[in-house]
């Protein structure tokens, strides 16, 4: 998982929103609990926020630079899917560069 | 039987003494009584109600008020004026009556104080009673009976009136608290209809409180409700009940001011015009302002509060409920800084020419100098940042502005260089303010709360005195209101409680409910993450954050500094304003301007000319808290909003519409044009900052983040606030809050 290290190289800001209590929100919550160690390790200076909200839908913001954001809909995804679609956001970034 | 008659049978004899060797007095006397209208049968005759209605139609407590039992066995039943009504034991008469609809008029009671019952004004009858009771201090009993419209309670009420009008000025004309009086408005509603008093009244010196709290002791109806305040919720023994008879008065003992940050509550409690506000005091009537329910930004509590206002001119500032905030209370700082808003406004944009002197210029010609210049320099040479006073619109704002020009370099004044936006428990106060009240031990890291967050301290002080809650303190020699041990200075005391060493740290983890409170002041030490990491460590060990209880707080220091860390405005590197082309400062006034390059293009986007204006190469006006709609969230997470009481100065903007302008000029418009619109922006990026008036709490707690590697350092922690008065730019600019500085702050 190379990509994960890349993280800081192509975002400005990766923003993950989310219910503290929702069931649709359940993966993205596991997800954070169990990879948030992770990603903030290998990019100690990317800002990861994590912002709950009581009835939001959970969401995966990313900023590139000169402000360009995209963002995919977290909801009914599972763990692996999310971890897909981080990665798909990280080679968005790659292609934004280019 | 009643206080009324009591009162007649003492005056009737005087009154003729003094009518007949005076008789000239007699045309002077306009207010007749005759003995037929003092007695209780006559007006008993008048009032005796029909037979009371067979539907009893449903009544709701005194202002909506819910009734919380906390052990349902414990529900007594009494009737109020027939009315059956269930209540918690240990409940008195008085409240009672208040769930059963009926408000009893009073002036010593106050929920929130003490009872004195003193007064006498809630007297109601009470079945098989043989006198009156007072109903604030009498405890309701299982089928207690109780009456209050008979005419025994209504003579008794009509007696205190009489009494306590008695040596009560008649200056209701020259009354600041005319119109707002809770003596006026009860004279009206159960007093009698005439006086029969001749002689003079007595009258009292004035007491000198200090420059915020103005005294005629001669309305005072010994109430007592400041004293109780000052020793209970503001934890000074200052004031003080003095002589007896007819000889009491209220005061210091000594010439002494008030020196507490609450005092201006006393305004509010007073229900007569003994105490009122000094800086208000003759300028305008309560009945020609304009009330705006809006926030509070001078600290990071977000207090709750009406500004009143005539025209365009805020008049005074007074608290608003909200139990989960300030209660009913607010800080000094809250209530007197709105002078503040009248003087060193800017009104103009003004470019600064070449002679080092500022020229007013329009908008049009200020927004093109300083878009031109942005576009002139590298993205990463160009830094904004924002002020304590901002709202969470006009960060987002910025912060998508300066995205957009390419630069990463954003942050808030107050948060540090290398601020951790990352998870939400990491900056806020977890456990709420009122959850606060649970707790048993405290332990405050480098935070001195009396200063930093004054209604922060008077729940803390609230649960001192309710649980004996114990209080640890690190941090310089400070004074707080409450019994404390002062641990140590710095971040050694930290290592000692961390690994187990110190005495406290058994307490801490002995405790059921522990309160960690970390101050913000350490977010600018060099080694907070280690700082952090061994708060943490000390948690995790005492057991402070658990499933069913979060302990671990980090208090803020200003208005903004929530949102700013919740929108993210995190910069990308620690140093950038040192090689900064291109600063923006939006109302931050305590940057280091010293660390600005002299050759560096400063915009100055605020409301007041205070410290950063002599920097600045261009001054955009923008609109202060009273006149705007902004989001601020406070440090406990609970977003709330300000709304415009007064109309901007000059030609002065809201500050996201200044920003919104200048990035069109700039011709990277940002995709908002409404406060709508950019509420959904910021909906995109911390959706709690628009679930307004709600405490949005954060789940993930800090066992999530990678240990700290950094090394501590032993310095000892600072005092952050050095002078409560005066912590930005309005306070800065407000003539009682210098006052006060000058006069209240411990030298």
């Amino acid at each position: 998982m190379a990509w994960r290290g890349c993280l800081s190289h192509n975002f400005k800001e990766l923003r993950i929103l989310l219910c503290q209590s929702s069931p649709a929100s359940l993966t993205t919550r596991t997800f954070v609990e169990k990879n948030y160690k992770d990603l903030n390790t290998l990019n100690p200076k990317l800002p990861i926020l994590i912002r709950e909200c009581s009835g939001v839908e959970p969401q995966l913001w990313a900023r590139y630079d000169m402000g360009v954001e995209r963002d995919v809909r977290l909801e009914g995804l599972t763990e692996e899917q999310i971890c897909k679609a981080l990665e798909d956001l990280v080679k968005i970034g790659e292609s934004l560069k280019a | 039987m009643g206080l009324g008659l009591l009162a007649s049978k003492a005056m009737r004899p005087a009154s003729r003494i003094f009518n007949s060797q005076n008789p000239r007095n007699f045309l002077f006397r306009t207010i007749v009584s005759k003995p037929e209208l003092q007695k209780p049968e006559t007006s008993a005759a008048q009032a005796q109600p029909d037979p009371p209605p067979v539907d009893l139609p449903p009544r709701t407590p005194v202002a909506g008020a819910r009734v919380h039992f906390p052990n349902p066995d414990d529900a007594i039943e009494v009737f109020v004026d027939g009315y059956p009504v269930k209540i918690p034991k240990g409940m008195t008469v008085l409240q009672a009556c208040e769930v059963a609809g009926v408000d009893i008029p009073r002036f010593c009671y106050h929920s929130r104080l003490s009872i004195a019952g003193n007064c006498r004004m809630c007297l109601v009858e009470v079945e098989k009673s043989p006198k009156p009771v007072a109903s604030c201090a009498m405890p309701a009993l299982p089928g207690m009976k109780i009456k209050t419209d008979t005419p025994v309670a209504k003579k008794a009420r009509e007696g205190v009136m009489e009494f306590l009008l008695m040596n009560h000025p008649l200056d209701c004309p020259i009354c600041d608290q005319g119109g707002e009086c809770d003596l006026q408005d009860q004279s009206m509603a159960f007093g009698s209809d005439r006086g029969r008093f001749t002689e003079m009244k007595r009258s009292v010196v004035d007491k000198n409180l200090g420059p915020l709290v103005k005294t005629v002791m001669t309305r005072c109806i010994q109430c007592t409700r400041c004293v109780r305040f000052a020793t209970e919720v503001a934890g000074v023994q200052d004031l003080g009940m003095l002589g007896r008879g007819s000889g009491e008065e209220i005061g210091t003992y000594v010439e002494k001011l008030m020196t507490s940050e609450l005092s201006g509550n006393v305004i509010d409690i007073c229900p007569v015009g003994a105490l009122t506000s000094k800086p208000f005091a003759f300028k305008a009537r309560n009945w020609e302002l304009k009330g705006t329910e809006s926030i509070d930004v001078t600290d990071a509590v977000g207090s709750n509060i009406r500004i009143d206002s005539r025209g365009p001119e805020v008049m005074r500032i007074v608290p608003r409920l909200n139990e989960d905030i300030n209660e009913e209370w607010i800080s000094d700082k809250t209530r007197f800084c709105y002078d503040g808003l009248k003087r060193q406004r800017l009104n103009d944009p003004m470019i600064r020419g070449a002679d080092g002197r500022f020229k007013v210029v329009s908008w049009r010609d200020a927004l093109a100098v300083v878009a031109e210049v942005a576009h002139q320099v590298k993205p990463e040479e160009i830094v904004g940042v924002a002020g304590k006073l901002s709202d969470a619109e006009s960060m987002m704002a910025l912060k998508d502005f300066l995205n957009r020009m390419g630069s990463n370099n954003i942050w808030c004044e107050g948060t540090g260089m290398n601020p951790n936006a990352d998870l939400r428990s990491g900056y806020l106060m977890n456990t709420s303010i009122a959850g606060l009240e649970k707790a048993d031990v405290f332990l405050l890291v480098g935070t001195q709360p009396r200063v930093e967050a004054a209604m922060v301290n008077a729940r803390i002080r609230k649960t001192v005195r309710a649980n004996q809650a114990k209080v640890g303190y690190i941090g310089p020699e400070t004074d707080l209101n409450y019994d404390h041990q002062h641990l140590g200075t710095g971040p050694q005391t930290l290592l000692e409680i961390a690994e187990r060493r110190h005495p406290f740290y058994s307490t801490l983890a002995n405790a059921k409910h522990p309160v960690i409170i970390v101050g913000a002041g350490l977010f600018e030490r060099e080694d907070k993450d280690t700082i952090f990491s061994t708060v943490e460590t000390i948690a995790e060990n005492a057991k402070v954050v658990r499933p069913d209880w979060n302990g671990l707080n980090v208090l803020l220091l200003n208005a903004a500094q929530a949102a700013a860390l919740d929108l993210g405005l995190v910069p990308e590197s620690g140093n950038s304003i040192e090689s900064a082309k291109f600063v923006y400062l939006m109302g931050a006034d305590d940057v280091n301007l010293d660390k600005i390059p002299g050759d560096a293009f400063v915009v100055y986007q605020g409301h007041h000319g205070d410290r950063s204006v002599y920097r600045a190469n261009v001054i955009f006006p923008a609109a202060a808290f009273s006149e705007k709609e902004g989001i601020y969230e406070n440090t406990e997470g609970y977003a709330q909003q300000t709304f415009p009481a007064v109309p901007t100065v000059g030609d002065a903007r809201d500050d996201w519409k200044i920003i919104r302008a200048l990035s069109e000029v700039a011709g990277i418009k940002l995709p908002y044009d409404s406060l709508g619109a950019i509420r959904a922006r910021i909906r995109t990026v911390a959706p709690n900052l628009v679930h307004l008036d709600e405490r949005e709490p954060a789940t993930f707690t800090a066992s999530l983040k990678p240990a700290s590697s950094q090394k501590i350092t032993l310095t000892p922690f600072e005092n952050v606030v050095e002078n409560f008065y005066m912590t930005d730019s309005i306070t800065r600019a407000s003539k009682i809050m210098a006052q006060c500085s000058a006069l209240l702050t411990k030298k």
